[in-house]
C-alpha cells in the first residue's frame, strides 16, 4: 500500500464492528441496528453513514458507482468516489449496469438492480417516527410492540388536509410485514423499487448511528389506506432530453421568464436512452 | 504447530473483506451455499471457512464459545491469538457460538435471542457440517429467497430442526446460524422459514 490509509479507510477494528451490524441488519429487515459512527474526513450530510456501510463491504474486485439524486456528476458523488478510489483502489464506474456497489443519495437508478449489485443509501434521518415522537426510547418501544398507529394518523392527516398523501419523500414503508421504515429522502416514485428488488440494499446513517437492510426479494409495502391507495409521481410530459415516458423527472429552470424543461434525474439512465443503448 | 506459526489472513484488510461479503451474501441469501476457502492453515478439527468467519467477525467484544470437541488447546491459542475473543465457559453471554452437529441444539437453545428493543443483541451460531449439499431436503422461504430454496446438510437431527424453527416463529427475536462446511458457508438468518418434508 502506497496511499498511507487503511484498506478503505477505517481500520479492522471499526469494519468488524459495522460488518457485525450488517449481518444482524439483514437477519431482521427493516429494524434499525445501532452502531458506534466513526468520524469521516467529510462533514455530516456528505453521507458518512453510507461511506462507513461502503467502506464496510468494498473488496479490491468492486466497482463502485455513487449518485447524489440521480447524478454521478455533482460534487458530492464525485468526493466519495474519489474517495474510495484513493484509499482502496477499487474501480468506478458511471453506468449503473457496470456497479457491483452503488450508493446513492436520495434515488434509486431507474434500471432494474441485479443479484449481484448492492444498493447503500445514505440516509439523514432514520427513524420514521421521529418527527412524531422526538424520543428515542419511545420510538423504540413502538417498534418492539409494533405501534405504529400515530404513523397512520400522520398519514391520515394529510389526507384531511390536502385530500391526498402529501407525503412525497422518505415515504414510509413496512419491510417484511413487520418494521416500519424510512426509505431515505428517495421520492416515493422510487418506493415500489424496493419492494422485492434482486439486489441486497443496505441504508447507512452516520450522524444517528443507524444501520439497516431490505434483502433481496423482501415485501417492502408503503403505507397507504384501502380508499387511499398508494401512488406515485407521474409527468404529463416526457424527458425533454430522452423522451423516456415513466422515469423521474427533474424541473430545469432554462431562463429568467419561467422557461423550464423536464429531464431525467437519473443521468446514466437518460444518456444510454439517448445514444440507443439498452438501459441494461 | 506453535502459536507463532499460526498465521491468519495473509493480506488482513483485503482478504477479510472478501470473506466479509461473502458471509454478507450468505446471510442475504439464506440456503445459497457461498465458497469460502482462506487461505491460512487452521489446526484440525477446526474447518478453515469457519476459522475465516470468526477472524472476520470476532475481537474482544465479542465473548466466543465453543464446544467441547473443538475446544482443544491448539484451536483455542489459535482463536485467541487472531481474534482477541474472550472465550466464555458459558452458552448464555456468548455473542458467537462455534459448534458441531452434536452441540447444535444445546448451542441453540441457549444462546441469547435478543430482546424486544434490541433483537440485534442475539447471537450468531457458526456450525461446522460435513457437507452443504448431502442429507433431507429441507425447503426455505423467506427474505432473501425468490420464492423456494432447497438447503441440505448432514448430521443435524429433528430435534434441532424443530428448535430452529421455534426460532423463526420467535422474529424478531432469535439467533442467526451460519453453516460452515470444508469449503464453503451458507447462513439461516432467523427471518427464514424452514420446511422439512414429510413435516407441517
Ligand atoms: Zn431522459
Amino acid at each position: 500500500m502506497t496511499t498511507g490509509y487503511n484498506f478503505a479507510y477505517l481500520n479492522e477494528q471499526t469494519k468488524r464492528m459495522i460488518r457485525r451490524a450488517l449481518l444482524k441488519a439483514v437477519a431482521i429487515p427493516g429494524y434499525q441496528v445501532p452502531f458506534a459512527s466513526r468520524e469521516m474526513p467529510m462533514p455530516y450530510g456528505w453521507g458518512t453513514g453510507g461511506v462507513q456501510v461502503t467502506a464496510s463491504i468494498l473488496t479490491p474486485e468492486d466497482t463502485l458507482k455513487v449518485i447524489d439524486q440521480g447524478a454521478d456528476d455533482t460534487t458530492n458523488a464525485v468526493s466519495i468516489r474519489k474517495f474510495f478510489k484513493r484509499t482502496a483502489e477499487v474501480a468506478t464506474t458511471e453506468e449503473t449496469a457496470k456497479a457491483s456497489i452503488i450508493q446513492t443519495r436520495h434515488r434509486i437508478p431507474e434500471a432494474p438492480l441485479r443479484e449481484d449489485q448492492i444498493l447503500v443509501f445514505q440516509v439523514p434521518i432514520p427513524e420514521p417516527l421521529r418527527f412524531l415522537e422526538p424520543r428515542e426510547t419511545e420510538t423504540r418501544k413502538m417498534h418492539a410492540l409494533e405501534e405504529y398507529g400515530i404513523m397512520h394518523v400522520k398519514l391520515y392527516e394529510d389526507i384531511a388536509r390536502h385530500g391526498h398523501i402529501a407525503t412525497s419523500y422518505a415515504y414510509p414503508a413496512k419491510v417484511n410485514g413487520r418494521y416500519v421504515f424510512d426509505p431515505s429522502p428517495i421520492p416515493k416514485f422510487d418506493n415500489p423499487k424496493l419492494d422485492s428488488c434482486a439486489a441486497l440494499q443496505l441504508f447507512g446513517a452516520g450522524r444517528e448511528k443507524r444501520i439497516y437492510a431490505v434483502p433481496p426479494y423482501t415485501q417492502v409495502k408503503s403505507l397507504d389506506f384501502e380508499d387511499h391507495p398508494f401512488t406515485i409521481q407521474k409527468w404529463d410530459e416526457p424527458c425533454a432530453l430522452c423522451g423516456a415516458r415513466g422515469t423521474y423527472l427533474d424541473e430545469i429552470i432554462l431562463d429568467d421568464r419561467g422557461k423550464r424543461m423536464f429531464v431525467c434525474s437519473d443521468t446514466d439512465h437518460c444518456r444510454k436512452a439517448r445514444s440507443g443503448e439498452e438501459a441494461a | 504447530m506453535t502459536i507463532e506459526a499460526m498465521t491468519g489472513f495473509a493480506d488482513q484488510a483485503r482478504d477479510s473483506a472478501r470473506a466479509f461479503r461473502r458471509m454478507l451474501d450468505a446471510m442475504a441469501r439464506p440456503g445459497r451455499i457461498l465458497s469460502l476457502e482462506p487461505d491460512f492453515d487452521v489446526p484440525a478439527p477446526l474447518l478453515p471457512a469457519a476459522a475465516a468467519i470468526c477472524l472476520t467477525l470476532c475481537d474482544y467484544d465479542t465473548p466466543l464459545w465453543l464446544d467441547a470437541s473443538l475446544s482443544e488447546p491448539a484451536i483455542l491459542d489459535f482463536l485467541r491469538f487472531q481474534t482477541g475473543a474472550p472465550i466464555t465457559a458459558d452458552i448464555a453471554p456468548a455473542r458467537f457460538l462455534l459448534c458441531t452437529p452434536g452441540s447444535a441444539l444445546q448451542a441453540l437453545a441457549g444462546a441469547h435471542r435478543g430482546d424486544a428493543e434490541y433483537p440485534d443483541a442475539s447471537a450468531t451460531l457458526i456450525i461446522q457440517v460435513p457437507s452443504l449439499s448431502a442429507g433431507g431436503r429441507l425447503i426455505l422461504e423467506g427474505p432473501g429467497i425468490d420464492g423456494e430454496q432447497d438447503f441440505r446438510t448432514l448430521g443435524l437431527d429433528a430435534a434441532f430442526w424443530d428448535t430452529m424453527q421455534d426460532n423463526h416463529q420467535l422474529f424478531p427475536l432469535g439467533c442467526d446460524v451460519f453453516f460452515a462446511s470444508a469449503s464453503g458457508i451458507s447462513a439461516l438468518p432467523r427471518s427464514t422459514h424452514i420446511k422439512r418434508e414429510g413435516h407441517a
